[in-house]
């Protein structure tokens, strides 16, 4: 990609006309390259060598994974079974919209774009199976945000109740 | 929708859990959703009247299960020193429930009032007793989902059970 493009360095290729990409552009292009490659790296080392230690990961962003997981689980379903999207879709959105409200009590914004693919395995076919693969899904992790619930500060004991018994209730919708 | 007609009518008799005072104790909010179990049990005598076949045993299934909590509470609130809100004799309703949607409306908002009730009382509990509250919230909001599913209603599920509107 960088090397379809002008490469800013300071000095014109006009003699070059209107091709406008010397050899010796592509190989200054090149080198910017290499040292960009370089370079990112080294910057990283620089950071890890900081008396500053990384942040302690949030307990809550096991759960989030969680939910977006469960989101692409459903959203993936919904593909496969479009005869259950009607069903699917607003349990994808509900976990969407926990991981959303997760990240905001942890502080960090939600990275935009569409839900990463699963470790969903091999495709599950077939209404039946889909939808029992999805209630163990639920199931469990229901489990997990029921325990993170028992085990949280006060001040998201309530969001965490809410995501333990909005997953208990898709299990109840999946049946 | 309750919300609205309640707030149209001015009512005040069915708890209203956003009327929950700023920092309440473990016990306030208790009593708070010994008086949801009050007020969900009374509802589910004007519900059940309007349900036949298996929607009016699930009615008198959800009526059991909330009576089965108010015990509970009235048993743990009544080891404590503070005061143990009485039942009422009646509650006005948000709407006339005349038919059977009205009564599976009903129900449907009643579970999620009652849930939000046991969702407030998440924060200021602990061990055991923040255990029961999500069991309680839970069970809620389980019932709301199968009264949505009665009633024709879609979804059958809301993202956040008991979070105030």
């Amino acid at each position: 990609m960088v090397l379809t493009c002008p490469v800013g360095t300071g000095r014109t290729l006009s003699k070059q006309g209107r091709a406008g990409h010397s050899r010796r552009g592509l190989l200054r292009a090149g080198a910017l390259v290499a040292l960009g490659g370089v370079a990112t790296p080294l910057t990283g080392c620089g950071l890890l060598d900081r008396d500053d230690a990384p942040p302690e990961p949030d307990a809550l962003e096991p759960l989030v994974a969680e939910s977006l997981a469960l989101e692409a689980r459903h959203r993936a379903a919904a593909t496969a079974v479009p005869a259950l999207a009607g069903r699917l879709n607003p349990i994808a959105d509900a976990h969407r919209a926990h991981a959303d409200e997760m990240r905001r009590m942890i502080g960090r914004p939600a990275p935009s774009g569409t839900p990463t693919p699963g470790p969903s395995g091999s495709p599950v076919t077939g209404r039946a199976a889909v939808l029992t693969e999805l209630r163990r899904a639920e199931q469990q992790g229901q489990t997990n945000a029921a325990r993170a619930c028992a085990a949280a500060p006060a001040e998201r004991a309530a969001m965490l109740g809410s995501i333990a018994a909005a997953r208990a209730t898709h299990v109840e919708a999946l049946a | 929708m309750s919300e609205r007609t309640e707030r149209s009518e001015g009512r005040e008799h069915m708890p209203d859990r956003r009327s929950v005072s700023p920092a309440p104790g473990p016990t306030q909010v208790l009593a708070d959703a010994l008086a949801a179990e009050y007020a969900a049990i009374w509802a589910y005598g004007v519900i059940g009247v309007h349900l036949a076949d298996a929607a009016r045993t699930a009615a008198r299934a959800a009526e059991a299960a909330h009576r089965s909590r108010r015990d509970a509470l009235l048993l743990q609130l009544a080891e404590g020193a503070g005061q143990v809100p009485a039942d009422r004799a009646g509650y006005a309703l948000p709407y006339p429930v005349t038919d059977r949607a009205a009564a599976l409306r009903l129900a449907v908002e009643i579970e999620e009032r009652t849930a939000g009730h046991w969702r407030a009382a998440l924060p200021h509990t602990t061990g055991a007793d923040r255990n029961t509250a999500l069991a309680a919230l839970t069970d809620c909001a389980l019932r709301a989902t199968r009264w949505r599913r009665t009633a024709g209603v879609n979804p059958v599920t809301v993202p956040f059970p008991g979070r105030p509107a």
